[in-house]
């Protein structure tokens, strides 16, 4: 559904987004992650043609963004932080405006739409009287009126209350289930990420530092978690023994290499101390993209 | 598909306070004007001035008469105010607001786009002209008669035209004001598709209008004059003189279009290299 071969976007000198490549097949959630400026927005820009790359080629749905973007954009919704809409005029009339900039959208269309995202009784209301979650729905509304295949949604939990960003990530799991969606999402909720996306790509100062499957990155071989009642005690008969190289706190083991959980657990019962629990303690997204992005420890040169 | 784009064009357009600001201001000033003329010592001096020329005040002060007399100063100073300060508002308020990133998240092409709005640009240029004309006349009607014309005409003193002939031209200067207008909302578009703020785009429309205006009235460039968009605006006036210049209408009405239509050239050119970011 995506694809961006060696990507380039350079503004005055600076490189915003720097020979960045990666696929999105079809029925996937995508998750784009990085900090303020990291560039996510940038390759977001150029996906939808709103930005020229500098260098590489773009692929939506098959067809090259900057050769054929009618073609491209044809079945593409998106949604940005911040919807920004005419409030002057009501719900209903902003999606017939945004809809004649794809092609004629019948009333029943824009009607099912409304109701799709739970609008209905408000859409003749203006937009300056909605509440941010409307904005919200309505911004998903637009988005879903051309019949996508493809939903971008860069930063669509921007400014919502926990309700709202509850009720989004709810939305964005029917889109896909209900609908079949494939759906590129950029934010900063690292949970949401972890909770909504199959794959993740991690940009850093423009550069793709990763990209990889969520499920890989949450079971990467990380801690131990131990809960026995003398644990000063069982981390030093485990290191005398070999079978952990250090542990963190009053939790956290890490197993030597080759050892596993049940060979812990029968050192320390066979020694008699007493196990409360023993399990791999999972990474999140968030452990992940910390360590990932972390800034690079300085080295003293002498 | 063009249609319906271009009617959800105007909707936003006509949709906004902002775009209304100009026909309450024409009517404000025609008040004022109305009555500064039936009140003051204005109408007085220029019965004078009618007199002193041989004609009889009684018979051209007239509905058709003041109803120029207002406009004149209107389209120098109201008109391109209000022409520019919607064709300012089209792309760059759009950017501003961030709604032009939703449109463009759309399959539609940039230069379909900015067709769309340009031409909702003329449509209100051409509105607003002739929401001008309809209330200075009417207004005249309320506290004048409808007799013969006089009017101020450039290359000549003045012209006399009866009351029927006047309404003839009244309605064909309108023609030729509205692309008056139609050059000044172009001008302001074409500063509005570059990357700023719809103010700036409105102020460097109205600078390139005044500069024009400034260098036009200077001797040095009297045979320069052809040069000078604002030298080609006068034209609407011509339409009074007897015979009519058809001519040198049709070179400036050719030369003011294609202004218009340069300035929706550049505009579209820079537009289309330009990134629409957040």
């Amino acid at each position: 559904m995506i694809e961006l071969h060696n990507v380039t976007k350079k503004f005055a000198g600076r490189t915003a987004v720097d020979d960045l490549s990666f696929r999105v097949p079809r029925g996937e959630i995508f998750g784009l992650l990085g900090h303020n400026g990291a560039g996510k927005s940038t390759a977001i820009g150029m996906m939808l043609g709103q930005v020229w790359p500098t260098s590489g080629e773009i692929k939506i749905c098959g067809h090259d963004v900057a050769a054929n973007r009618r073609e491209a954009l044809m079945r593409v919704g998106a949604i940005f932080e911040s919807p920004a809409f005419y409030d002057y005029l009501s719900g209903w009339r902003n999606l017939e405006i945004l809809s004649t900039y794809s092609a004629p959208t019948p009333a029943a269309r824009i009607r099912e739409v409304i109701e799709w995202v739970g609008l209905t009784g408000r859409e003749q209301s203006k937009v300056r009287t909605y509440s941010h979650g409307m904005r919200s729905r309505l911004a998903l509304a637009q988005a879903l009126l051309p019949g996508p295949e493809l939903l971008i949604l860069d930063e669509p939990s921007d400014g919502l209350d926990p309700e709202g960003i509850h009720e989004m990530r709810q939305t964005i799991i029917r889109l896909q289930h209900e609908l079949g969606l494939t759906i590129l999402l950029s934010s900063h909720l690292l949970n949401e990420v972890e909770q909504l996306c199959t794959r993740i790509a991690v940009l850093q100062q423009g550069k793709k530092v990763f990209e990889g499957n969520v499920a890989d990155v949450k079971a990467a071989r990380g801690k131990v978690a131990l809960k026995t009642s003398d644990f000063a005690g069982a981390t030093r008969l485990l290191r005398e023994r070999g079978l952990i190289t250090a542990s963190a706190g009053d939790r956290y083991i890490t197993l030597a290499a080759g050892r596993t959980t049940a060979e812990i657990a029968q050192a320390l019962i066979t020694a008699g101390m007493a196990l409360e629990g023993i399990w791999q303690h999972e990474q999140t997204v968030e452990d992940f993209y910390l360590n990932l992005i972390k800034p690079p420890v300085a080295t003293d040169a002498h | 598909m063009f249609r319906a784009q271009l009617k959800n064009e105007l909707r936003k357009l006509f949709g906004k306070k902002r775009t209304y600001i100009g026909f309450g201001a024409f009517l404000l000033a025609q008040t004022l004007m109305l009555l500064a003329f039936k009140y003051t010592r204005w109408q007085s001096d220029f019965e004078r001035l009618l007199n002193g020329n041989g004609y009889l005040a009684s018979e051209f002060i007239s509905a058709l008469t003041v109803s120029v007399v207002m406009l004149i100063p209107q389209i120098m100073l109201l008109m391109p105010l209000y022409a520019t300060l919607v064709g300012g508002d089209l792309v760059a308020k759009e950017a501003e607001d961030g709604t032009l990133r939703m449109i463009l998240s759309r399959p539609i092409s940039r230069v379909r786009l900015l067709f769309v709005k340009w031409s909702a640009g003329n449509i209100f240029a051409i509105v607003l002209v002739v929401a001008l004309g309809l209330t200075a006349l009417g207004f005249a009607s309320l506290l004048f008669p409808w007799k013969g014309m006089f009017v101020f005409s450039p290359g000549q003193a003045f012209s006399v035209l009866s009351a029927h002939d006047g309404l003839v031209r009244f309605i064909l200067s309108h023609l030729f004001l509205a692309m008056n207008a139609s050059v000044m909302m172009s001008v302001a578009f074409m500063f509005s598709c570059f990357n700023m703020k719809p103010a700036a785009a409105t102020v460097l429309a109205l600078s390139f209008l005044f500069v024009s205006m400034v260098l036009e009235n200077i001797p040095f460039f009297d045979r320069y004059e052809n040069w000078f968009v604002t030298h080609h605006f006068k034209c609407w006036l011509l339409v009074f003189q007897d015979p009519v210049p058809w001519l040198q209408i049709c070179q400036s009405e050719i030369i003011l279009f294609s202004v218009s239509a340069t300035a929706f050239i550049i505009g579209t050119m820079a537009f289309q290299v330009r990134d629409i970011k957040s």
